[in-house]
């Protein structure tokens, strides 16, 4: 951090906030709302004066509130730039009748009650989003007392205690009667791969080589204590990691498969008695420990919702930012220019987290070097002439790729190409039709069902299938030798969310007994969330369909990864089982009713014409 | 707009069951019975 604090070519902002970041990758705007510290940093010396007369006591968060500290403080000792800060909420005021003693002893006269937040602006051509996570907190588990009994710790609160910079000078002692613990245990997996609602179903990664590395520390500072430790299984994978796992065992550390039941404390001792079963004896074992550890989870940070915001990022279904790519741009968010590395992309060590931050980096280097970037080819462009004004398409773009329509200014909407990541979407939601997509036009479409279509055409089944997702589960499963029935007939396109309302209807109104529309999974979606489009848009198509008497389940829906061969075989299945139960009369009552509709569709689209048309002569005449 | 209770239908094998639904909050569905995702929203029966 030092390093960082000193590079010439490095501005540290630190107790700052992104306020906003808009543009797109080159030239992206931000805007950071620089928090007043009323402490000048640049003048600040951190003699600690001000800290010894400030009369306010309040908990140190980074001691966990194991010790206090002063209204003005040094939030921990290596903070880069070295300054103190006030802490306005808890500050006694700056009416020197009330208190103003720091701003006396100050002999910099850095202190200044007035100073207020302050906002930058800046242009940047990439961002790194390194915003770390949040640790799971164990109060919901009341079965281990946490907060309930003094002797109860997270594994964070231990860190503190045992660190030699922590509130007791590495003193290690336990919080009931300040006595060094003779016996302590430890939980493992406490709000980690939980299947019962509670905490998270992920592994946090971390937690199992964290208390390994406690039990020696312990082993090494106190010979001679009891360690023991409660685990589903220890997970030690990485380099060397073995190792320190089978040293920690060597030491006299005791590993006991078992997560406990209860935790009870002895009113008297304060002392905490483990009910646990012992799955590898299976036996119901009774352990007195004189502390608890419960090492505590990795979570996505709590405000994790308003970074992904920002910068249109996209989440998993564990709340952590996703990738590009898992394997090919693991580092790369989805939108163009930027790039994640650390906790915020999934719970992981410091070393994994250093490896990614400078791959992030080279990443982000490779593209300031060059300048330029290349462009998608598939972008979707507007039609002006057709546009309505109505704005949906900047709304249902998750790249905010496309800038607002305004009806009154006469504005159209502009796309920019360079944030366009070739969903589809807006051109499948647009109600003018006024938008196409490059390489994959509704003609272009409309062309390859009219295709399949022409020759029996309720021998087919029509299937939509996303380029990353579906259409590669299709591959899996032919790389595979799946059997799938032959019927199954695969249209292409980049996303399920570039299914227009109409691909569907005109497959049916050409006689198609079934459609399907395949796409990926909402938490592999690789563009941010357009399959959000497609499942909404499916819900209207349903009951359209309804409404025109067609059955609507001969419409069907699935999310298929690229790793789901053996799902997308069984859909396919399943679809040539639907298939049999459609009839001949159902498919040509269905033809019948699509091509009236169309006819009226086509009606009312030249009446509206004819009326714009009107409406522009009218203008000009006017004019 | 705030979640609110409806009734998802699959289309794949007829399950009907209760459910939230949050348009500013959409989710994957999947049918409890059979795994599909062909998973409708059937739409509110209007009181008369
Ligand atoms: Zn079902």
């Amino acid at each position: 951090m030092m390093d960082v604090g000193r590079h010439p070519n490095v501005e540290l902002m630190s107790f700052s906030e992104v306020e906003s970041v808009s543009g797109f990758v080159g030239n992206f705007h931000v805007t950071v709302r620089k928090k007043a510290r009323y402490v000048d940093p640049s003048e600040c010396t951190a003699c600690g004066e001000c800290e010894k007369v400030c009369p306010v006591a309040v908990p140190d968060e980074y001691q966990q509130g194991f010790s206090s500290r002063k209204a003005i403080y040094l939030p921990f000792p290596q903070a880069v730039p070295s300054s103190y800060v006030l802490d306005m909420e808890n500050c006694l005021g700056n009416n020197p009748i009330a208190c103003g003693k720091c701003a006396d002893v100050c002999e910099k006269e850095c202190i200044n009650y007035d100073d207020q937040d302050e906002l930058v602006n800046f242009e940047v051509g990439v961002i790194i989003a390194a915003t770390g996570m949040d640790v799971y907190d164990p109060t919901e588990y009341d079965e281990y007392g946490y907060t309930r009994f003094d002797n109860v710790i997270t594994s964070m609160e231990f860190e503190r205690l045992i660190c030699a910079g922590g509130p007791t000078g590495g003193h290690f002692i336990r919080p009931s009667d300040h006595e060094s613990p003779k016996s302590i245990g430890f939980i493992q997996c406490v709000g980690s791969r939980s299947k019962d609602g509670r905490g998270n179903p992920y592994c946090s990664n971390i937690c199992c080589m964290n208390t390994v590395k406690d039990t020696l520390l312990l082993c090494d500072h106190y010979p001679g204590v009891e360690a023991k430790v409660f685990y589903m299984d220890i997970r030690a994978f990485g380099k060397g990691f073995e190792d320190l796992y089978i040293r920690s065992k060597e030491e006299g550390v005791k590993y006991i498969r078992g997560i406990p039941g209860d935790v009870v404390e002895d009113s008297q001792t304060k002392n905490l008695v483990l009910n646990v079963e012992n799955t590898t004896t299976g036996k119901i074992e009774k352990h007195e420990l004189d502390l608890l550890v419960l090492s505590q989870g990795v979570i996505p940070r709590r405000d994790g919702a308003q970074i992904k915001q920002l910068l249109t990022l996209s989440s998993t279904s564990d709340g952590f930012v996703m990738e590009s790519h898992p394997k090919l741009k693991p580092v790369d968010a989805p939108t163009k220019g930027v790039y994640i590395a650390g906790c915020v992309e999934s719970p992981k060590d410091v070393k994994d987290s250093v490896t990614q931050a400078s791959a992030a980096a080279a990443r982000a280097s490779i593209l300031l070097n060059a300048g330029k970037t290349k462009i998608e080819a598939i972008t979707s462009n507007v039609d002006i002439e057709k546009c309505n004004y109505c704005d949906v398409c900047s709304k249902v773009c998750p790249y905010n790729a496309i800038l607002s329509a305004d009806k009154k200014t006469n504005k159209p909407p502009t796309i920019i190409e360079a944030a366009c990541a070739g969903c589809g979407a807006c051109a499948a939601e647009c109600p003018q039709d006024a938008i196409s997509m490059r390489h994959f036009t509704d003609e272009q479409i409309m062309a390859q069902v009219d295709a399949l279509l022409s020759v029996d055409p309720h021998k087919h089944l029509i299937v939509f299938a996303c380029n990353w997702c579906s259409y590669a589960g299709g591959d899996m499963a032919g790389t595979s030798r799946l059997q799938y029935p032959t019927t199954c007939k695969l249209i292409r396109t980049m996303c399920s969310g570039r299914v227009d309302e109409k691909f569907v209807l005109q497959a049916f109104r050409l006689g198609a007994p079934m459609v399907l529309v395949s796409g990926c999974h909402f938490s592999d979606c690789h563009y941010i969330n357009a399959v959000h489009w497609t499942q909404k848009r499916m819900d209207r198509l349903w009951n359209k369909l309804d409404r025109l008497g067609i059955r609507a389940d001969r419409l069907q829906l699935e999310w298929i990864s690229a790793a789901e061969g053996q799902k997308f075989a069984k859909v396919m299945r399943d679809m040539e089982e639907k298939l049999k139960q459609v009839t001949e009369e159902e498919i040509e009552y269905t033809m019948k009713k699509l091509e009236e509709e169309a006819k009226k569709e086509e009606e009312k689209k030249a009446k509206k014409a004819v009326k714009r048309a009107k409406v522009t002569q009218d203008q000009e005449v006017n004019a | 707009m705030a979640p609110r209770p409806v009734l998802f239908k699959c289309l794949m094998c007829g399950h009907e069951y209760d459910g939230m639904y949050d348009a500013d909050n959409v989710t994957e569905r999947t049918c409890p019975k059979c795994r599909s995702n062909s998973v409708r929203r059937l739409p509110a029966k209007k009181d008369k």
